[in-house]
This record gives structure tokens, sequence and C-alpha cells, in this order.
């Protein structure tokens, strides 16, 4: 019997109306299992670090469409790309800039799938299952309203940017699904924000399904900048064709609670990837990255390096589990968390995870948990550079090397800069 | 420029300097010779502000201000630098991004205006010229996989660039090639002036044929147990330290 606690945590989450665009079958196999799924407590493995505490105690309204009038703050200086805007979940057709839209490539509103693409966007919806964060990710096929299906079909030059602002009067909820769709030998890059206008708690339950097929490419940047009550799961699935190649950048420079659920699926062989990851946290912020990368073929890449700076009373978990299967031969896989503590207080509990059935492979994993590094410290303020500067430096020269790879140059610099002035005012 | 009065002290409780007493005056360079572990680096150290050290007696005044009080950065900005025995390494950090810091903050200090991009890239290309600097290592981060030797001339290149009134070197000389001993001496030597002061702390009598001191001190359990002029620095290379030990009682 699901439990009385759970039941009214699902219930607070039902909207008032459901679209008729996105598949039935789907939702009502969702909506079945969160008739008997139950809330993850910290007594579960996966959940140990990811206490629900304070998205419990909260009671969420599904959030309702808003306006606001100063898209500026949010938009990443000079950074040419299509941006489409989403206040509250709720896409904002007149604060959105779509200029050119390649031939190359197809964007839809999912409350808007019709057609062909409602037809192709159903071969792929809601197809790759993952029983970690179950109750969230059917929560979310159950009552997600909106969302992007992205299908590129060959190379696309112009970067897309999905902009998510939380614009809260009183405590709300937002459900958001994607679908990428990256065709054999089509090329895509997409930076997702997301941002709060105020402190208002808010609570987002996010999946994004993502196919990249044979010889295609995907570069995928995350940035969480919501605000000081922001929560959030995200649960990103990532299925990988062969010779593939997909670079993922999970950036948490915001919010209060999150946890990102990262999981690839590299199913044909020769596929390369890269599973980036940077959390900054302050004051009592929570961050929770669980990934797990499944080599199913030969022949394949991936590397993972996930880096954590924490201050205040802030704590972090990282969990990276991969896992090579039998077949995978030749898999080079390479795990690494490292973590600058910069106050006693903050904390970060990590643990890097092998699982290996193939005998021909080459794997590491490895985790670092310390302080700054108080010789180079040293070394810049006998240089002249004073203290609050020289550990901006060290900070960003740690932090940025998770950057590598981002070929979006206006969203490293703008990066870059929050980086930098993440830690502002430390002086320890 | 430089006095230092009976100072002491410790690491982790370990009294390391024991009573120290050095005056240096602008135009002058001191070398301080010493066995391993006789406190020449934590000399150093001191000097430049490195709070492991926990100064226990004594003081230290520079151009008459007591730098006991100051933090390593407003050292640096009342012109002290340190070149260290062992540089460390900065990845993340470009040589270029950390000169930039390190020369505008000590402008900074003074009161003087940063310098344009434009101005400090052309006084990077003219200060390299002078340790002979490879423009590839310019373009790396600080220190990172730089050689030995070349991590030695990085520091006389900072040098250089800074401009600094009072410097420490600290065995400089080590890890040098003989024609980059001749480079990095040439560049002291051009830089010498009536106003500023070295205090050059070495193994090897034959830096100081390059840099030619007006004092040669030695250090020994923490004390100066011996002054005197450049032969000094001879007749301990002939010698070694055994001697001064069973004179010191003398
Ligand atoms: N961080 C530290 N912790 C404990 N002991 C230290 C520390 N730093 C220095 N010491 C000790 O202090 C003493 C002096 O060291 P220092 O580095 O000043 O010697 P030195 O004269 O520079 O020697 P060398 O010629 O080998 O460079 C040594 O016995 C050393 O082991
Ligand atoms: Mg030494």
């Amino acid at each position: 019997m699901q439990s009385t606690k759970t039941k009214e945590f699902i219930q607070q989450f039902q909207p008032q109306t459901l679209p008729t665009s996105l598949p039935n079958e789907v939702r009502e196999l969702a909506m079945s299992a969160l008739n008997i799924l139950e809330l993850p407590t910290t007594k579960w493995e996966e959940w140990k670090y990811s206490n629900l505490r304070p998205i419990l105690k909260h009671q969420f309204q599904p959030a309702n469409h808003a306006e606001i009038d100063n898209l500026a703050a949010y938009l990443i200086p000079d950074f040419e790309a299509n941006v489409l805007v989403f206040v509250n979940g709720v896409y904002s057709k007149s604060l959105s800039q779509i200029g050119e839209l390649e031939d190359t490539v197809s964007v839809t509103l999912l409350s808007e799938l019709e057609g062909e693409t409602a037809a192709v966007f159903s071969d792929y919806y809601g197809k790759i299952t993952s029983p970690e964060g179950q109750i969230f990710s059917a929560l979310n096929t159950a009552y997600a309203a909106e969302g992007v299906f992205i299908h590129a079909k060959g190379v696309v030059e112009r970067p897309i940017h999905l902009l998510h602002i939380q614009h809260a009067t009183a405590a709300q909820s937002v459900q958001m699904r994607n679908l990428f769709l990256v065709e054999k030998h089509a090329k895509v890059k997409v930076l997702e924000s997301f941002h709060s206008s105020n402190d208002t708690p808010s609570f987002r339950n996010a999946v994004t399904e993502i196919f990249v097929k044979e010889n295609a490419g995907l570069e995928y940047v995350k940035l969480q900048e919501e605000g000081e009550a922001g929560m959030m799961v995200d649960q990103t699935e990532i299925s990988q064709a062969s010779d593939s190649r997909v670079k993922t950048y999970t950036l948490s420079m915001g919010g209060n609670w999150i946890r990102n659920n990262l999981h690839f699926h590299l199913k044909g062989p020769n596929t390369e990837s890269v599973l980036n990851g940077l959390y900054m946290l302050k004051d009592n912020q929570h961050v929770d990255n669980h990934s797990l990368v499944h080599h199913f073929a030969p022949n394949s890449y991936s590397n993972e390096l996930y880096k954590g700076i924490l201050g205040g009373k802030s704590t972090a978990a990282f969990r990276g589990k991969i896992h090579v299967h039998q077949p995978a031969q030749k898999t080079n896989a390479y795990q690494s968390n490292r973590n600058i503590l910069l106050t006693d207080t903050a904390s970060v509990n990590t643990k890097p995870q092998l699982e290996i059935y193939a005998d021909d492979v080459k794997c590491s994993h490895g985790a670092t948990t310390g302080r700054i590094e108080e010789e180079a410290l040293f070394y810049l303020r006998a240089r002249g550079v004073p203290m609050e500067e020289a550990q901006q430096l060290l900070i960003h020269a740690f932090g940025a090397e998770t950057l590598d790879g981002i070929t979006m140059d206006a969203v490293v610099g703008y990066i870059d800069q929050l980086i930098t002035a993440r830690f502002a005012g430390i002086t320890d | 420029m430089l006095s230092i009065k009976n100072l002491h002290a410790s690491i982790d409780d370990k009294a390391i300097l024991k009573g120290l007493n050095l005056e240096m005056k602008a135009g002058e360079v001191h070398a301080i010779m010493g066995p391993n572990g006789s406190g020449k680096s934590t000399l150093a150290s001191v000097l430049a502000g490195k709070e492991d050290y926990e100064v226990t007696e004594g003081e230290v005044l520079y151009h008459g201000k007591d730098m006991l009080d100051m933090a390593p950065e407003e050292r640096a900005g009342e012109g002290l630098f340190l070149a260290f025995q062992y540089p460390v390494e900065i990845p993340g950090v470009s040589m270029v991004n950390f000169m930039r810091a390190s020369l505008n903050s000590i402008r900074e200090y003074r009161k003087q205006e940063p310098l344009s991009a434009g101005q400090f890239l052309k006084l990077m290309r003219e200060k390299k010229e002078i340790v002979n600097l490879d423009d590839k290592l310019l373009k790396r981060a600080v220190n990172e996989g730089f050689s030995g030797g070349e991590k030695k001339r990085n520091e006389i290149f900072q040098m250089a660039m800074l401009e600094p009134s009072l410097v420490l070197m600290d065995e400089t000389d080590s890890g040098l090639d003989i024609d980059a001993l001749r480079i990095v001496s040439d560049a002291v030597n051009q830089f010498r002036s009536k106003d500023n002061a070295f205090l050059v702390i070495t193994h090897y009598q034959r830096l100081l044929e390059y840099i030619v001191p007006d004092f040669v001190h030695v250090l020994s359990e923490g004390k100066i147990v011996r002054s005197g002029g450049k032969e000094l620095a001879l007749e301990l290379e002939e010698k070694g330290y055994d001697w001064l030990k069973e004179g010191v009682g003398a």
C-alpha cells in the first residue's frame, strides 16, 4: 500500500489540464506507476544523500503562465543562439528569440506536436527507462505539460538555448519534458539554463531523453542558476548509437537543493562521451550528482570529470558508476571527482564506482577532497596578489577545467565570470 | 633598508631561527651560505610572510616599517621579492593572467594606474628577452611542466617585471646550467642599482663570482655565526662548515 505521505505528495502536482498532444499510453503507464511507487528515503542507497525534507516541507501549486519584463538579465551576452524562453514552464512567444531556424533542425513545443513530427516523437518518447529516480520520472511523464522536441537532421550551426525562469508568487512546481533526437551525421549544440526571478520556493522536475544516432554529435550544457529557494530533480537519459559523440556539462551554480541523475546508454561501438560537471555551493546549498554510464558495446570512450567547490554549510554528493558490460571490450572509461572545501562546515560525500564484466578494458576512477593549495596561494600573495583575488584565481583555475570542450565561446565566457564571481567576498 | 633584530621563528613549536641579526643597506648584495637545514629558506619565508612560521621574538624593519605585521601581498607591494627555491606549479592559471594580476595588484598598492593590455604585453616582451625566456613558456600555466632551470629563470623574469627594491634569492643558481647561470646573473647585475638590495642564498661560490657580494654570512642552526667579505665564500668552499662550528664557542 502506498503511504499517505507519498499520495499527498503526488497529488499536489496534479495539473488542471493535460495536453492532448502527448502519447496517451505512455502517460497512462506512468499514472498507474504513480499509484504504487514510493517516495525515496535516505535509507535507500541511491538516495542516501538526497534528503527530500526541503521539498516535502512545502505545498507546491502547479505553476501558471506569467510574464517577465527583464529578460536581458537572463540572456548570455553575445551568445548567438535561437532562444526559447519558458516562464513558469510556459512558453513565451514574445520573449523567445528565434531568428533563423536552419532547415537541418526542427524545434517543436510538446503542446504543439502534430502530424509527421508527432509520429516521429512517439517513436522515441518514453523509450529509455531507468529504475533510478522512478517516482520523479513517472511524475513527470504523467503530468508534464510542456517541453521541447529538438529534431536535428543535419549539422545545426546555431546553438539552441532553452531558457527557463521560475517567476513565482507562491510556492510552485514546474514539470518539463524534453526530447532531443539527433539523426545520423547530424550535429547540434544545446544550452539549457535555469533561473529564478526571486526567492520564492519552487520545485522543478525535469526529464530529458536524448537519442544520438550513428556518427552524430551533441554538445549539451545544463546551467543551473536558480535562486536561493529553487529545488530541482533532473533526469537526463542519453542513448548513443555507434560512432556518435556526446558532451554534457552539468553546472550547478545556484539553487537550494538539486538532484541530478545522468545516465548514458552507449549502445553502439566507437562512441565518445564526455560527462563534465561543476558545482559551486554556498550557504546551505545541496547538490547530489548521480551518473551512470553503461558501456554495452566495444571500443568506446567515456570520460567523466566532476569538480566541486564548497563554502558555507553546503553539502554535495557524487555517485558515479561506470558499468562495462561483457561485450564492451576495449572500453576506455575514466572517472574523477575532485572537491575543494572552503570551510570546515561544508562537506562532500563521493563514491566513484566501477563495475567491469569485460576483460580487455582501460578504466580508472578516483576522488579527492582538499583545501585550496596553500603553497599556490602563498606564491600568488608573495607576488602581490591580495588574498581574496588569489583565492578567486585558484578557484577559477580549478573549476574552469570542467568547461573544456564547450565550443559555444560566449557561454564559456559567461560561465567563466560566474566561476570567478561565485565566491567574491569570501576571506575565510 | 632591511633591519633584522634577534629574530626567532618556529614551526610546529620547533625553533628554527634562533636570534638572527642582519642589517642591509640599499645598493648592497649580501650572500647567505650555510649547511642544509640551517634555516636559510625559513628566513626567506619568514621575510616573505609565510604564515606557517611563527615569529616568537625579534623584529624586522623594512624601510623603517614593521614588516612582520604586513600580509605577504603588502610586503610585495612595499617592494619585497622572493625568488623561491622551489617555485610552485599553478595549473589553470596562465603566466599572462598571473603576471597581469601580480603587476596590477602591486601598482594598485602603490596607487598607480593599472597598465593597459598593450603596455603590459610590451613589458612582458621586453623583460622576457632579458632572461631569454621562451615565448612558449609564457603561454603555459604558471611553472606547469617547466624544467627546474626554466622555473628559476621564470623567477628572475618576474623580478624583472616587478622591479622590487629588495630581492631575496633562495638558491636561484641550483638547477641552472652554465649558460643559464650567466643569463640569470647578468639579469640581476643589470637590475642592480644603488636603490635596491639583494639577499642571495646559495651553496656555491660560483654564483658569487657572477653576482659579487659585499658581504657573506654563514647561517648555522638558526643564527649567523660568521660574517665577512666575499673571500669568506672562497674559504668556505675550501674548508666546509665544520671549522666554524668548532669556532663558535671560541
Ligand atoms: N614545514 C616544516 N615542518 C617541519 N620542519 C620544517 C618545516 N620547514 C622547515 N623545517 C625544518 O626547518 C629546518 C630548516 O629548514 P630550511 O628549509 O630553512 O633549511 P635550508 O637552510 O634552506 O636548507 P637547504 O640548504 O637544504 O635548502 C630544517 O630542519 C627543516 O626540516
Ligand atoms: Mg633552502
